[in-house]
């Protein structure tokens, strides 16, 4: 489909009829009911760049550990502006190598942006304002290694880097086998008498376990756990696999080593590709928010990811971040906004942590997809997977048991839930999931700094003199500076410049009514303001000698550039 | 034609070099250049037992030299790695890394028997060389450029040399709104006054330069750089000067530690630098201990510091070491908290303590006493005489320029520098007599009957050092002894493993292993790990 040329794609426009929020006439077709590999989605954003020249610029921030492309799609309206100096939002998905939609989320968004411009005047403002680095996956060695080799739903959560997990000296020596060749690891079982389960009369592909007080009538199982085999001769079936290290245990943001922090590597950013990451964040302050995509549980987390970082997190930061979770609580029917150490779980070295323990951006992390979308419902039933797999799925994500001849356990029978079901969303879910994770993201991008010059007064002070004051507006809820990093100074402080005019003195006026300023004595011109609130105004004052033009400018890393003229 | 004069040309300039090498004596420490040169050297005079290799160029263009002392194949035998110019103002560290490695290659190589040597001479090429040039300060950064001060601007307010002597050192400014005072007993030194004694102060002390971006601070965004010593992962100092946007941020850390995690036969690190845990073994503290970011050594560690400890005052003749701990991102505190191998670090010499005679008494101030220290060992230039000078930032005041010159606290004068050298080979040589070594020992085979044997041995640790610290029992950078027993297609292992994995085995320690084995013929068992030696033997079955 994506070699087919563009023209054969796109459909008269008399033929089509809009459904409202989505673009009905792209220029680039995309099925949203699927997922693509990691070469798939780099054609996708190829086609995405080269429809839209105007809009998007494609480029690859580094190289993954099996020498793949890391791309990413910066867009924003190019006519308008210096790109890189408008309030950056980042995207990025596919960390967790078997987490896949953040990469289909990604591009969704990418592609909605890019369609939408000029149609939909949210959109159009969204890109003459704001830039948009977009990074589908972060992980696309990993990413095709869970879609084409031996895996189970859950695997491999780690990037390709060959790890001695057992400390054997042997490196991913025995990983799961697909046995019996269904293109998923499932689960293996034998018959035994002593065994713990059975078989559910009602529904041959559920196991039931037996009770204490349970008399047993019927052939007794024992479950003998994922797909695989000894590969190494020691007695322990799949314990050194692909891995093991978690390309979200590598960030900065007091990192710790994997005896404290299970999954963390050598040191931060050690794996290629969580450092073409961090590369591209430090080389672009102007990055003001960002979201990362995992699966699944339904959840919309904040950091601190460590009990023993709480204090981080203060109060003026964790409104803004309350403000924007709670909104997607109902943007994002079935998904709980949470804190990652206190409802998740405690963990040093997430990417949500450095992003903003690191950067002072304002990141949450969308856990993709929960057991609430099976009926849309919270009532929870242990049956629901099985009965959504055969009600709505026809039956196509469940290997029915079969018998095979296993080297150390001799007959046995592999059977049960394929790796694209539990975690991955379903084909017929999948552009919804995407569409309202995207709006999320849209609503934390739009909150991001929106700066202006809301007017300016003058006063003749006499002997020539005169007293200007600039009102600068932020009309959005997040401030230039988060409150980390005005604790640390991690951005330089905005530059509130007049030019034009002879400054005799600077200062920044902090109670208007009863005349209270702070002079800067040196280098009046450029007024350094250390943080510009949102939703408020900053007041700045100059004393200017004659009657000369002057232009004020507003130059601030995460809020952009703006000028009166 | 030409072409001969050139070579000839250029071999008597290489023999007239290696001639004054040989005739002078080196009177000052060695510059990057010269230290290069002196690796190169030991690598062709000793070609067989070195490899020397570049693990990077930093972003200042110096090469990060990585030496391998070794016979045989380097990772056949456990290793201890050596770490010096950690911080670029301790030049004898640098200095002694390479004499180690010389003193073991002229007067040691049998060492080599059981024992390889990653060498490290600096980590901070770009920083020592500030010690060369004209103007001469502590340096401890490499070429990045930094927002020392995070204030936006880069490198804004450097030193400035006000009394033109090529040595940065102090002004002091009369003014009674300054909080220093002259030290009684010797009023060349400043400290800060106590109110509490009733002091009131006198002057303000700055480091010497103007404050060029008029912010009331001196000389704080200098050409600073990343401290190599303050960019590691433990405790990391977050955005504070010289500490990098974060851990492990620049290129010789990233080069090194790459190396080091892909030596899995080093046990041991000897840190050349600041901290110094060879005089003051390490606390344990219980409840710092017991946290998840641990902070604090391990109980048995501490007593394996304390032993290491006393054989390091012993060997080296050493006292009076001044207490230095990490300050956070230090590579000693890395080697240990993060990387679990057994850590040590000394600076290898701070100024002794005068004791004082009959008529002088020594003064209590450490300054103040180094100063009698360096008069009576009759040495130059360690003290720059206070003078007034004119300050653009102090036009109306007293100011003036002295204090105790850079370098001269932390480096010993150079003729101190072979025999602190060859103290710290020995205890190179003693640590690595300690090393771990692993042996298979008293093994017994019983017939239990027809094709079944029973095999049992002890897998032992000959060394003196366990062969994981209590912190590297925890650390995935350590692996654990392995024990392999090597079995042909018509032998069966029918009680015990095949392979099993032993976690730790104490100094001078043993496991016994047991195993029942169907079939006839001989056997290999297998046992050790790359850190701690191995050893096999052959079973005959009965």
């Amino acid at each position: 489909m994506l070699m087919v040329p563009l023209a054969i794609n796109a459909q008269k426009a008399e033929d089509i009829f809009r459904a409202a929020g989505s673009p009905h006439n792209p220029k680039v077709q995309i099925s949203f009911n699927k997922y693509y590999t990691a070469e798939g989605l780099a054609a996708i954003s190829k086609k995405i760049a080269e429809a839209h020249p105007n809009l998007v610029r494609r480029e690859s921030i580094g190289k993954s550990t099996e020498g793949r492309d890391i791309w990413m799609m910066a867009i924003t309206n190019y006519k308008v502006g210096d790109a890189d100096r408008k309030p950056g939002f980042y995207i990025d998905g596919n960390i967790h190598s078997n987490e896949i939609q953040g990469a289909e989320i990604s591009t969704y968004t990418a592609w909605y942006l890019t369609e939408n411009f000029g149609d939909v005047d949210y959109v159009t403002n969204m890109l003459n304002d704001r830039i948009f680095y977009i990074v589908p996956t972060i992980n696309p060695d990993a990413r095709n290694n869970y879609m084409k080799e031996a895996n189970t739903g859950s695997s491999p959560r780690a990037g390709m880097i060959p790890l001695d997990d057992d400390r054997d000296g042997l490196f991913d020596e025995d990983g799961l086998e697909d046995l019996d060749g269904d293109g998923s690891v499932t689960r293996m079982r034998r018959k035994n008498p002593n065994g713990n389960m059975i078989v559910d009369p009602k529904d041959p592909r559920m196991m039931i376990q037996i009770g204490p007080d349970d008399i047993v009538t019927t052939q007794r199982y024992e479950f003998l756990g994922s797909e695989g085999i000894d590969n190494d001769g020691d007695g322990l079936v799949n314990e050194d696999r692909p891995g093991y290290y978690d390309p979200n245990r590598d960030w900065a943001w007091k990192w710790q080593p994997d005896y404290i922090q299970r999954g963390a590597y050598k040191y931060p950013f050690s794996a290629p590709e969580t450092r073409a990451v961090a590369d591209f964040v430090l080389k672009h302050p102007n990055i003001a928010g960002a979201q990362s995509f995992h699966n699944s549980g339904g959840m919309i987390l904040r950091g601190p990811g460590a009990e023993e970082d709480a204090s981080t997190y203060n109060r003026a930061d964790v409104a803004i971040y309350d403000a924007i979770g709670k909104k997607g609580e109902k943007m994002l029917p079935g998904y709980r906004y949470m804190v990652v150490y206190k409802d998740l779980y405690s963990v040093f070295g997430g990417e949500l942590d450095w992003f903003y323990g690191g950067r002072g951006i304002y990141t949450f992390t969308n856990e993709i997809f929960s057991s609430f979308a099976y009926y849309k419902t919270k009532d929870r039933d242990p049956n629901q997977m099985y009965n959504f797999e055969k009600d709505l799925l026809m039956g196509d994500a469940f290997t029915e048991w079969k018998p095979y001849n296993h080297p150390t356990y001799g007959e046995i029978e592999i059977g049960g839930f394929r790796k694209n079901i539990g975690r991955a969303t379903p084909g017929f879910m999948l552009e919804e999931e995407l569409h309202r994770n995207m709006a999320f993201t849209f609503y934390h991008a739009f909150h991001m700094p929106l700066l202006s010059i809301d007017s300016i007064k003058e006063k003749k002070l006499g002997g020539g003199l005169t007293e200007v004051t600039a009102y600068i507006k932020n009309s959005r809820l997040m401030p230039t500076h988060a409150s980390q990093d005005l604790k640390y100074n991690i951005t330089r402080p905005d530059y509130i410049s007049i030019k034009g005019a002879k400054v005799v003195a600077g200062m920044i006026v902090t109670n208007e009514d009863f005349g209270v300023t702070e002079e800067q004595k040196t280098n009046p011109e450029t007024l350094r303001v250390r943080n510009i609130p949102g939703n408020s105004i900053v007041k700045v004052r100059w004393i200017i000698k004659g009657n000369s033009s002057y232009t004020i400018t507003v130059d601030s890393e995460k809020g952009g550039i703006v000028s009166s003229k | 034609m030409f072409k001969t004069n050139q070579s000839l040309f250029k071999l008597f300039w290489i023999c007239m070099c290696l001639v004054s090498v040989n005739v002078f004596a080196q009177s000052d420490y060695r510059n990057n250049n010269e230290l290069t040169n002196a690796l190169k050297q030991l690598k062709s005079k000793h070609s067989a037992n070195v490899k020397l290799q570049s693990l990077t160029k930093t972003i200042g263009g110096h090469d990060i030299w990585a030496l391998t002392l070794f016979k045989g194949k380097p990772e056949d035998n456990p290793a201890i790695a050596i770490v010096g110019g950690v911080d670029g103002s301790l030049l004898l560290s640098r200095e002694m890394a390479v004499n180690i490695a010389e003193n073991i290659l002229t007067n040691h190589k049998d060492v080599l028997d059981n024992t390889t040597f990653y060498i490290f001479p600096n980590m901070s090429p770009n920083a020592s060389e500030q010690y060369f040039s004209k103007l001469k300060y502590h340096k401890l950064g490499n070429a990045k450029k930094t927002d020392d001060d995070r204030d936006g601007l880069t490198n804004e307010d450097t030193f400035e040399d006000l009394n033109n002597d090529g040595l940065i050192t102090l002004i002091r400014v009369e003014d009674v709104t300054g909080n220093y005072i002259k030290l009684k007993e010797d009023e060349r030194v400043m400290i800060k006054a106590n109110p509490q004694e009733g002091e009131l102060g006198t002057h303000k002390v700055f480091s010497e330069g103007i404050d060029n971006d008029k912010d009331g601070k001196y000389n704080e965004d200098g050409d600073g750089g990343v401290h190599f010593n303050k960019n590691l992962t433990y405790n990391f100092p977050y955005f504070q000067p010289g500490a990098g946007e974060h851990a492990v941020s620049e290129k010789e850390h990233r080069a090194l530690l790459d190396f080091l995690y892909e030596q899995w036969n080093i046990y041991a690190i000897l840190t050349l630098g600041p901290e110094n845990n060879l005089s003051n073994p390490l606390k344990y503290n219980a409840a710092n201990a017991r946290k998840r970011v641990v902070a604090s050594i391990l109980k048995d560690d501490e007593a394996l510091n304390k032993f290491l400890s006393k054989k390091y005052t012993k060997i080296t003749g050493t006292k009076d070491a001044p207490n230095a701990n990490g300050k956070g991102g230090d590579f000693f505190e890395w080697s240990y908290f993060h990387f679990g191998k057994l850590a040590m670090s000394t600076p290898g010499w701070w100024a002794p303590k005068f004791k004082g005679d009959s008529t002088i008494k020594a003064k209590k101030n450490y300054k103040a006493n180094f100063l009698q220290w360096a008069e009576a060992e009759d040495l130059s230039n360690y003290f720059v005489d206070w003078k007034e000078v004119n300050h653009p930032d102090f036009p109306n005041k007293k100011v003036e320029v002295g204090g105790i010159a850079p370098f001269v606290m932390t480096n010993p004068p150079y003729s101190m520098v072979e025999d602190i050298s060859k103290k710290h080979t020995d205890f190179v040589l003693e640590i690595s007599k300690m090393q771990p070594n692993i042996s298979i020992e008293n093994v017994t085979t019983e017939k239990v009957d027809n094709g079944l044997t029973r095999v049992t041995l002890n897998i032992h640790n000959k060394g003196l050092l366990p062969t994981h610290t209590e912190m590297g029992k925890r650390s995935r950078w350590l692996r654990r002894i392995k024990v392999d027993v090597k079995l042909d297609k018509s032998q069966e292992v029918i009680s015990g493993k095949k392979i099993q994995l032993i976690n730790s085995i104490d100094g001078d320690s043993s496991e016994e292993l047991t195993w029942l084995i169907k079939g006839k013929g001989s056997l290999t068992i297998e046992a050790g790990a790359a850190h701690t030696g191995a050893d096999k033997t052959t079973i005959n079955l009965k």
